[in-house]
């Protein structure tokens, strides 16, 4: 059955807010529409000392309803409550005082490593993507790294990624399907969205399915999606979708 | 020395195989009436630097005026997909992509800026980026704690910033988001600042501590009114969605040329209005 009172970017975006406690430092990136009203969902719920962080340096930006084409612009900092640039979050993040980071990247394997670079040799690349940006420094260095990807299918979650942009703190990963969890150095099946079944993960992912037991991810309840209407009236969430 | 100059004369100032770094992030504040320019001067061999790049890069990418592009993140944002013409060349093998985090750019030209000729950066210590590029080297630490990763220095032949307001003497004020275009300023040997409005020097004086990039270090100042459109300038305007999905849906040099050709009047239009004023 199809439930028609929320959809799959929403059952992702609550997902990731509820990941977020109250008081953490987070950092979203450029192309990242859907953390970013996921930080906005938790703060306006149960996280009201989130620290919004970004890279026009807006800290606590009071609205998103500008946001319309970019993650990164300057509506952030002109709702903000003070100026926070990327160099001295990337700064913060060395200290180690940086709770959570937003990254995303092209291919992930059971190991945790991250592919955000080149489909096939570096020099002479099949494909050449975007790139990292931060996640180089960000995903060894934050506490928590959160990475979200809109397509799971076998090319996104492979045996081996075809170049390792980067490994460490990575946390989770959220999909249309399901969570990942990433805990003694491997991807374990954290959760299942309730519009997807343990056959369809399996189905979608290259590497072996590890998991305790079979659980699901919260559906977003009344009170989020309301929010969501609010904070999030234009559905920049489902941009990438 | 007269510093406010026209469009041609300031791009003039680049040359053939320069290590440049434009200001701007992405769709914000690119200096894009200078990138045109460039492309039209038929710049070669470029070296480009920015933390993250969109159709400033993209341009001379399909322009061939690039060899090599170091950055961390070269793309549009979601709604305007990926960077065709910079994916292109780097798949041919005619531009070389340095990949960096945005952090180790900020770090090369933290080194550059401080004139030491690499700097450690703590963060980048597992990966192929590591292993697959010489501007990267991990070190023991002298003083006995864990390795170091240390990165070249990049120090710009030139920067190319576009700001809101700057004074005759290059005094310029950046609204809105500066990004890295304070740190590129200083790590570069020559700035070409452009820029929205030329004001009074009277006006930079009431507001000195608001200068973001001091005149004394800027060689020639423009008067570029739009000049980062189609990009979005704080205050000004927004992203021309019309210019830059145009842009975007184009496959030859030719039509590139075409749409260089339809900004012409609009990137000199400054020059004329400068021309009178001062």
């Amino acid at each position: 059955m199809v439930n028609t009172d929320y959809r799959i970017s929403d059952i992702m975006t609550c997902a990731i807010a509820n990941m977020l406690r109250d008081g953490e430092t987070v950092f979203h990136g450029v192309s990242s529409h859907l953390p970013m009203v996921a930080m906005m969902l938790a703060k306006s719920l149960h996280a009201p000392d989130l620290v919004h962080l970004n890279i026009p340096g807006g800290v606590n930006p009071g609205s998103i309803h500008k946001s319309s084409y970019s993650s990164a612009g300057s509506d952030l900092l002109a709702s903000a409550e003070s100026y926070f640039p990327l160099e001295q979050v990337f700064d913060l993040s060395m200290r180690g005082k940086l709770d959570v980071a937003f990254l995303g990247g092209i291919q992930f394997d059971i190991d945790g490593n991250i592919n955000a670079s080149v489909i096939g040799d570096y020099h002479k690349p099949k494909v050449r993507l975007p790139g990292g940006a931060g996640s180089a420094v960000l995903i060894p260095t934050a506490k928590k790294a959160i990475i979200w990807r809109t397509k799971h299918d076998k090319r996104t979650f492979v045996e081996n990624v075809d170049f390792v942009t980067t490994r460490g703190n990575l946390w989770r990963i959220v999909t249309p399907l399901c969570v990942f969890e990433f805990r003694n150095g491997k991807l374990h099946l954290e959760s299942i969205h309730p519009n997807s079944s343990l056959d369809e993960v399996r189905e979608n992912t290259g590497f072996e399915l590890l998991y305790d037991e079979i659980k699901y991810t919260e559906p977003p309840s009344k009170q989020e999606l309301t929010m969501l209407k609010k904070i999030d009236p234009h559905d920049y969430r489902s941009i990438e979708f | 020395m007269k510093k406010v100059v026209s469009l041609k004369e300031a791009i003039g100032i680049i040359n053939d195989g320069d290590m440049v770094s434009f200001g701007g992030n992405v769709l914000h504040r690119a200096p894009m009436a200078a990138v045109r320019e460039i492309a039209r001067q038929h710049k070669r061999n470029l070296r480009i630097v920015k933390t993250a790049g969109a159709q400033d890069v993209d341009l001379l990418c399909a322009m061939d005026c690039v060899q090599s592009v170091d950055a961390g993140f070269i793309s549009y944002e979601t709604k305007y997909g990926l960077a065709a013409h910079y994916r292109k060349g780097v798949q041919e093998g005619r531009i070389k992509g340095n990949e960096h985090a945005c952090y180790t750019v900020i770090c090369a030209l933290r080194g550059a800026a401080m004139n030491v000729p690499f700097m450690p950066v703590k963060g980048l210590n597992a990966g192929d980026l590591l292993l697959k590029n010489d501007y990267f080297v991990v070190v023991e630490d002298p003083f006995g704690g864990e390795p170091v990763t240390l990165v070249k220095s990049l120090m710009p032949d030139v920067a190319v910033i576009h700001v809101q307001e700057c004074d005759i003497k290059g005094n310029s004020i950046i609204h809105g988001p500066k990004f890295e275009d304070i740190l590129i300023s200083r790590a570069a040997k020559k700035v070409i600042v452009t820029t929205e409005q030329i004001v009074p020097e009277s006006k930079t004086r009431l507001n000195a501590e608001r200068v973001d990039i001091p005149g004394f270090l800027v060689n020639a100042v423009v008067h570029v009114p739009n000049g980062a459109a189609p990009a979005a300038c704080y205050r000004k305007y927004e992203v021309d969605d019309q210019s830059l999905s145009a842009f975007i849906a184009m496959k030859t040099k030719e039509e590139i040329q075409e749409y260089l050709k339809g900004y012409e009047t609009k990137d000199y239009v400054g020059e004329r209005m400068a021309g009178r004023i001062w």
